[in-house]
């Protein structure tokens, strides 16, 4: 079906209830995607259109469990783009307070470390994340730079958000195929935030363990800082380092470790 | 976070933030929904289950495209779904057209689908609204929305001119509303 490249607003209104109901041909809609983004009120009535719709559909009823679980099973490889996007999102009336648990990385560990002689090596080798930890730890060449109060996480963490080239690191549990107990958010300038589900994601530790985040650079591994024994969500700082090609979270004694023989409860490549 | 209290906007959000649980929130909240008009549309269990899945995928996804200042999240929600059953329908049918030349006869017994559309579990307000607008402004809706018709294929099957077909439908939906108003119910969405 031919469709006129140009359609008058009011040749558009008519089209409206059938585009609302997907009652379009794929052309036609496509001239009418067109003038909504230019027509606020045209896109009012497709708004008000869609909820009498939604109406009409509102059946309710129980969802199938067993449907939620292949939905959960599929919910790795999340868009990097809807963060940065998502930014403009956060001020929607009484904000979430997925936060803000914060958990401080210790000042004391936050200064550098140096390396403890070339024990060992580390296979970097992004597409396979063996990071064995028994190996050299490079000095921290980024002095971590904690957000530590809570309001301003807050506000690191927003302006975070809305950093272009901002990326996501979904770090997983090698121990359980798909769990992602944790992630790195990594802005382009190098500050992070580890962002840790306390519900589901990294369990409490007793006190005298601590999570620990390493990341590896180049064939270095280096300590980026204590994680607590339970945390919510962290800051860092990796702006002194480039060429960060993954991240991993190990359990280590209270106070934390120069090096690590431990394997990683989490862990995550960074694409390039 | 307490997903059990938070709003639907907050959901999404969180949503936003990979906040798994905060999407089991919301398939709980409008799984039951988002399914029921899957399957309703597409009489198949395992394409509606397909289509489900998508819908909140996509959530997942791109939490970014649900603006709360435009309508509901079921509605939105429901919208995708109806979208993307839309396009099965639309592909079964095409298949179907090649591998049969009787579409018309084909076609028509897919449309037959009044009973069907009263079958819902809507609400009685809803039901009063839909049954209070005139035959020939309710059928169109019927056929567009739950038979996934385009409305130059509503048109034929209802023997009138497309414009009228086209015109009904969006005053239909216009009535509904008012209709809807009047039993108490208030659809969201932005003020015209």
């Amino acid at each position: 079906m031919s469709t006129p490249a140009r359609l008058s607003h009011e040749e558009i209104r008519e089209l409206l209830g059938a585009y609302a109901l997907d009652a379009l041909d794929a052309d036609t809609a496509a001239v009418v995607d067109e003038h909504l983004g230019g027509c606020v009120r045209c896109m009012a009535e497709v708004d008000q259109h869609h909820e009498v719709a939604g109406l009409l559909a509102n059946s309710g009823g129980t969802p199938p469990a067993e449907l939620w679980d292949g939905i959960a099973s599929r919910l790795g490889g999340t868009s990097d783009d809807s963060w940065d996007r998502l930014a403009a999102r956060l001020d929607v009336p009484g904000p979430v307070s997925t936060g803000p648990q914060v958990v401080p990385l210790d000042p004391a560990r936050r200064r550098s470390r140096l390396v403890a002689g070339g024990a060992g090596l580390v296979a970097a080798a992004a597409a396979v994340i063996a990071l064995v930890f028994g190996v050299q730890v490079d000095h921290l060449h980024t002095q971590v730079n904690a957000l530590q109060a809570t309001s301003r996480l807050s506000g690191a963490e927003r302006a975070a958000l809305a950093e272009s080239g901002t990326r996501r690191i979904p770090l997983t549990d090698p121990a359980r195929t798909g769990v992602t107990p944790a992630t790195i958010v990594l802005t382009a300038a190098g500050t992070g935030f580890v962002v840790n589900d306390r519900s589901a994601g990294l369990a409490p530790l007793p006190a005298a363990r601590t999570y620990q985040l390493w990341a590896v650079v180049g064939t270095r591994t280096i300590s980026l800082g204590l994680l607590g024994s339970h945390p919510g969500i962290v800051p860092f700082s990796v702006a002194g380092s480039p060429g960060v090609s993954a991240f991993a979270i190990t359990d280590e004694v209270s106070g934390g470790v120069v090096q690590t023989a431990n394997q990683p409860v989490a862990e995550g490549t960074v694409r390039v | 976070m307490d997903v059990e209290q938070a709003s639907d906007a907050n959901l999404v959000v969180a949503v936003g933030r990979w906040h798994e649980p905060a999407l089991a929130e919301i398939y709980r909240r409008h799984g039951g929904a988002v399914h029921a008009l899957s399957r309703r549309m597409l009489r198949s269990d395992p394409l509606a289950e397909e289509v489900t899945q998508e819908v909140f995928l996509d959530l997942w996804r791109n939490p970014e495209k649900f603006d709360a200042q435009r309508g509901t999240l079921r509605s939105f929600l429901l919208a995708r779904t109806h979208g993307k059953s839309v396009d099965v329908v639309r592909a079964e049918e095409s298949r179907r057209r090649r591998e049969d030349r009787s579409t018309r006869e084909t076609a028509t017994a897919a449309y037959d689908i009044d009973h069907e559309v009263w079958d819902l579990t809507v609400a009685e307000q809803v039901k009063d609204a839909l049954g209070a607008l005139p035959d020939d402004l309710r059928r169109p809706i019927e056929l567009a929305y739950f038979g996934g018709r385009t409305y130059q294929e509503v048109a034929v099957l209802l023997d009138q001119p497309e414009g009228t077909v086209k015109s009904r439908i969006r005053s239909g939906l216009g009535r509904l509303r008012v209709n809807l108003m009047e039993q108490g119910i208030e659809p969201a969405g932005a003020g015209l």
